[in-house]
């Protein structure tokens, strides 16, 4: 039995269901009943339901791609900033993939406050510490380009159903851009002009994000700018 | 101002009331760009702002909690706030509404999921005139829903009270000064759970048990406008 349309704004408290459906984030249970945990929109799919939220801060999940800050060195490593209650944990070893010799080298070299990184969630403990790593070549530290942050439950408006507005963005903006779960998003680009674009599409998306047709509107937006016009 | 020689004349309160009649409510959600998540909220003459930042990164370290997320109260009342200028700063009482307010929200939130952080709410009283411990817990509660975080249910609140023999709803200033009793409540309205209660004077068994119907009834109506602020801030994004 359900009390919502798919789709349909809820409020913390609202009943969604009853009966036995798998819950997503955003619901709890209460005997039979299903209700919603905050303001969101609830989705309905098969025997699923779960409340994509409006609101919210980042909490760091193992796997998650992450664009963190490096805000303190220690001895064995950096501690980075994730846009989040919780800081981030990146070993060197974690980093240069080998064994690293703390008594001879000096690991400020590799990385040093300030520095923008991408990196993944190796591990989120129930204490949530989170521990980083970069295990992919694309990933570590950002040499250029420009770091826009929005509002991370924004993300997913980012990158798009199968990630069809990332695509957009990259190929009729002619830019890079590497999107962190954490809602921030580096976009790189030879031309000056369409970084700017791709970042005014970014805060467009994060602005229009519950509005359907965005992504058509997106790639008219940048259209423009690419054939010389706009502003 | 003077006593008044009666408080309820033929059945009327002093501002044209019934006994069991709310002041006008209104409540607006997300009227600050800066805070996580912020609400306002007007009854009668009381004007309340509250703001909630996090979940975030708790300082001072040592009053972390390793498995939960702390909850962090404050209400303070702005020195232009009541009639002679109120000396800022927390004092005995405004202490106290904090702790109790702190009280009367932590059951509905979802603290196990944040660990190590903490949840800052701030309750600002611009304008005082009875109940104003009541009207923040309807602000902070609207204030948590904005900024997304996990909450069971809202928590809704008001003031009851004796006034000349009447019992009565949502007291004012002079109400709450020359009446008898004041009895401030907050419930978790899905649940029917009381989260705060105090009283201030005295009521019968009989008296108490009608007031505190008089206090859900009340709540349910506050609960619906504290649903349909939240409906209609989100609503205004849905539009682009």
């Amino acid at each position: 039995m359900i009390h919502v349309q798919n789709r349909e704004l809820v409020v913390p408290g609202q009943l969604i269901a009853e009966g036995d459906y798998r819950l997503r984030d955003g619901t709890f249970r209460e005997g039979k009943q299903v209700y919603s945990a905050v303001v969101g929109l609830a989705e309905l799919r098969g025997g699923e339901i779960r409340v994509i939220p409006l609101q919210g801060r980042y909490i760091p999940s193992r796997g998650d791609v992450v664009i963190g800050v490096v805000v303190d060195s220690h001895y064995s490593g950096w501690i980075l900033d994730l846009n989040s209650p919780y800081t981030g944990n990146l070993f060197v070893s974690d980093l240069v993939h080998r064994k690293v010799d703390l008594l001879r080298e000096d690991i400020n070299k590799y990385l040093s406050i300030g520095d923008v990184v991408v990196a993944k969630v190796k591990d989120v403990d129930e204490r949530m510490r989170v521990q980083l790593e970069i295990d992919q070549p694309w990933m570590g530290r950002v040499e250029k380009g420009k770091l826009v942050e929005i509002s991370p439950v924004k993300i997913p408006r980012v990158l798009g159903r199968k990630g069809s507005m990332l695509k957009t963005l990259q190929d009729v903006g002619r830019c890079r851009v590497r999107v962190g779960q954490n809602g921030r998003i580096i976009v790189l680009g030879r031309d000056h002009r369409m970084v700017n674009a791709v970042v005014e599409a970014l805060l467009m998306i994060e602005r229009e994000a519950h509005t359907s047709g965005l992504t058509d509107r997106v790639r008219l937006m940048l259209e423009k700018i690419v054939s010389g016009g706009g502003d | 101002m003077e006593k008044p020689e009666k408080l309820i004349v033929d059945g009327k309160r002093l501002d044209g009331r019934a006994p069991d009649e709310l002041r006008p409510l209104k409540i607006e959600a997300g009227v600050l760009k800066r805070a996580d998540g912020s609400a306002y909220v007007e009854l009668g003459a009381n004007k309340v702002l509250a703001a909630v930042y996090g979940p975030r990164e708790m300082h001072p370290r040592h009053e972390q909690q390793p498995d939960i997320a702390v909850l962090r109260c404050r209400y303070a009342m702005a020195p232009f706030s009541v009639e002679e200028r109120k000396r800022p700063g927390p004092d005995r009482r405004s202490v106290e509404i904090s702790k109790v307010t702190r009280e009367a929200i932590e059951p509905v939130l979802f603290l196990e999921l944040y660990p190590r952080s903490v949840i800052d709410v701030f309750i600002e009283v611009l304008q005082a005139d009875a109940g104003t411990r009541t009207a923040g817990i309807n602000a902070a509660a609207v204030a948590l829903a904005d900024a997304g975080v996990p909450m069971r249910d809202l928590v809704s609140a008001v003031a009851v009270g004796k006034v000349d023999g009447t019992i009565v709803l949502d007291l004012t200033k002079e109400e709450d000064q020359w009446g008898t009793t004041d009895m401030p409540v907050a419930i978790v309205p899905r649940k029917k759970m009381i989260t705060l209660l105090q009283m201030d004077g005295h009521f019968t068994g009989a008296e108490f048990k009608q007031a505190l119907d008089l206090a859900f009834n009340a709540c349910e109506r506050i609960y619906e406008a504290q649903r349909q602020a939240l409906r209609e801030r989100y609503a205004i994004k849905q539009g682009g």
